[in-house]
Formats: structure tokens, C-alpha cells, sequence
């Protein structure tokens, strides 16, 4: 690629980021605000966020309604630092010089954070499946944590280029000092 | 590391500066001091060229190994 394409496709990639970031943002906001706020007026647990209905639980196990707002609520969060530490990279990479110690970092954490969300999603998913007793309807929930696998995949790529890039410092601090 | 960088000694030996050296050699002021101080990983053959030319000298003037451990004694 040139390196004007190069540019170009790197702003729109900062623009979108930036755009998921604030939109996660967000979406996880409102979901703590509705998740507070069924506390003092339950009828708002017919009508969380997007047409999730969590009334009967929220009615006949109301511990169970915590846990799974819980899930919901770190979830949102994770995915709204995810797309921070994204618009961080973006905002400190020097396409000229990429590699660098701060960047490889962000990369590790990315990682982490993905690897994070896929285990809590995992958990998320078997807590509903086992301890949710049966004839309360959890489907619209699940939606939040179906991506797991996703994220998993992810984590591992991302693993796999913050050791490349580490490698790509090492090589490039050998470069400038090679006279 | 045990390979020393004599640079400075020759340097003094031809009486010349590092920005004499720097416009002759053709390498960047911020380059050569890496090579002076010893921080450099690695030197190219076109550049140990270029030193060797100019300071009218060996490559082995320029670099040497030393063991570690060694004690170096300067006159």
C-alpha cells in the first residue's frame, strides 16, 4: 500500500474508532443508569435497554437479576475500554516509526482485555444456562455475550502481534543503532 | 561488551574534531557520537570504510577486543 493510502486508511480507522468508542460509551452509560434505576422504579426492568425484559426475574429472583445486569454492565464497560485503548493507539502510533514500547503495551492490554471479555462471557453464558432456573426467559440477555468466541480469537491474534511487535523494537532500536 | 570503540583515540592521534570527521565521512554528528561513546551495536563495512579512509587507519585501529574482566590502561 502507499503510504497516502496508508494515511488515509489509518484516519478512517481513528474516525471509527472513535465513533465506537463514544457509542459503547454510551450504551454501557445507559445501561447503568437503567440497571440504578429499576432499583427505585421496577417497572423500568420491562424495558432496559433495546426492548430487554428482565421483569419476571427482576420479580421471582431478584439476586439473579443482579448477577445477570452484572454480566451485562462489565460487559458493556470492557467493550467500551476496548475501543478506548483502540482510539489510544491510534493516537500515539507514528506510522514512520511504528514500533514502540507504549504501543506494544496498549497492543498487550488490547489483548488482555479482549481475553477478558471472552472469559467473562463464557462465565455469563454458563451462569445462565445452570443457574437460572427454568421458565424465566433469559434469550434477550444472551445476546450481550454471544460474541465470546470472537473475542477469544481475537485475544489470541492480538497476543500473537504483541509479540511480533516487540520484536519489531527490538529490531528497530538495533537499527538506529547501527552507524 | 568486549569490543572497545578506539574512535576518540584516533581522533586525537590525526587531530581531528568530530565535526571535521562528520562533514569528511559523511555520517551525522548524532551517529558518529553513538559509535564514540560505545553505545553502537553495529557499524557497516561502508562506514568503517569511510572512518578508515578518512582517519587514514586500520579497521583494527578503530575497534578491538577486549575480554571482559580486562583492565584498560590509557597512557
Amino acid at each position: 500500500m502507499k503510504p497516502r493510502t496508508n494515511e488515509v486508511v489509518f484516519s478512517l480507522l481513528h474516525v471509527l474508532s472513535w465513533i465506537f468508542f463514544i457509542g459503547l460509551c454510551i450504551e454501557a452509560g445507559v445501561l447503568i443508569f437503567n440497571f440504578l434505576f429499576t432499583f427505585f422504579n421496577p417497572i423500568a426492568s420491562h424495558n432496559i435497554y433495546k426492548g430487554l425484559d428482565l421483569s419476571n426475574i427482576y420479580e421471582n429472583q431478584f439476586p439473579h437479576y443482579i448477577g445477570l445486569m452484572g454480566f451485562v454492565v462489565v460487559l458493556a464497560v470492557l467493550k467500551a475500554y476496548i475501543f478506548y485503548l483502540v482510539v489510544q493507539i491510534c493516537l500515539k502510533l507514528n506510522l514512520v516509526k511504528p514500533f514502540d514500547c507504549k504501543i506494544a503495551k496498549l497492543i498487550e492490554k488490547l489483548s488482555f482485555e479482549a481475553m477478558a471479555i471472552a472469559v467473562l462471557s463464557f462465565i455469563a453464558h454458563l451462569y445462565t444456562e445452570h443457574f437460572i432456573p427454568d421458565g424465566f426467559e433469559v434469550s434477550d440477555v444472551e445476546n450481550y455475550w454471544d460474541d465470546g468466541a470472537a473475542f477469544l480469537m481475537m485475544a489470541a491474534i492480538l497476543l500473537v502481534i504483541s509479540h511480533v511487535f516487540r520484536r519489531g523494537i527490538a529490531l528497530q532500536n538495533e537499527n538506529d543503532l547501527t552507524v | 561488551m568486549p569490543i572497545i570503540v578506539n574512535l576518540d583515540v584516533m581522533m586525537a592521534k590525526r587531530k581531528m574534531s568530530l565535526n571535521e570527521l562528520s562533514d569528511k565521512v559523511g555520517l551525522t554528528l548524532s551517529n558518529l557520537s553513538i559509535l564514540k561513546t560505545g553505545k553502537a551495536k553495529a557499524i557497516r563495512f561502508s562506514t568503517l570504510e569511510s572512518i578508515c579512509k578518512v582517519l587514514a587507519c586500520q579497521p583494527g585501529d578503530i575497534i578491538a577486543y577486549v575480554p571482559e574482566g580486562t583492565k584498560i590502561l590509557y597512557p
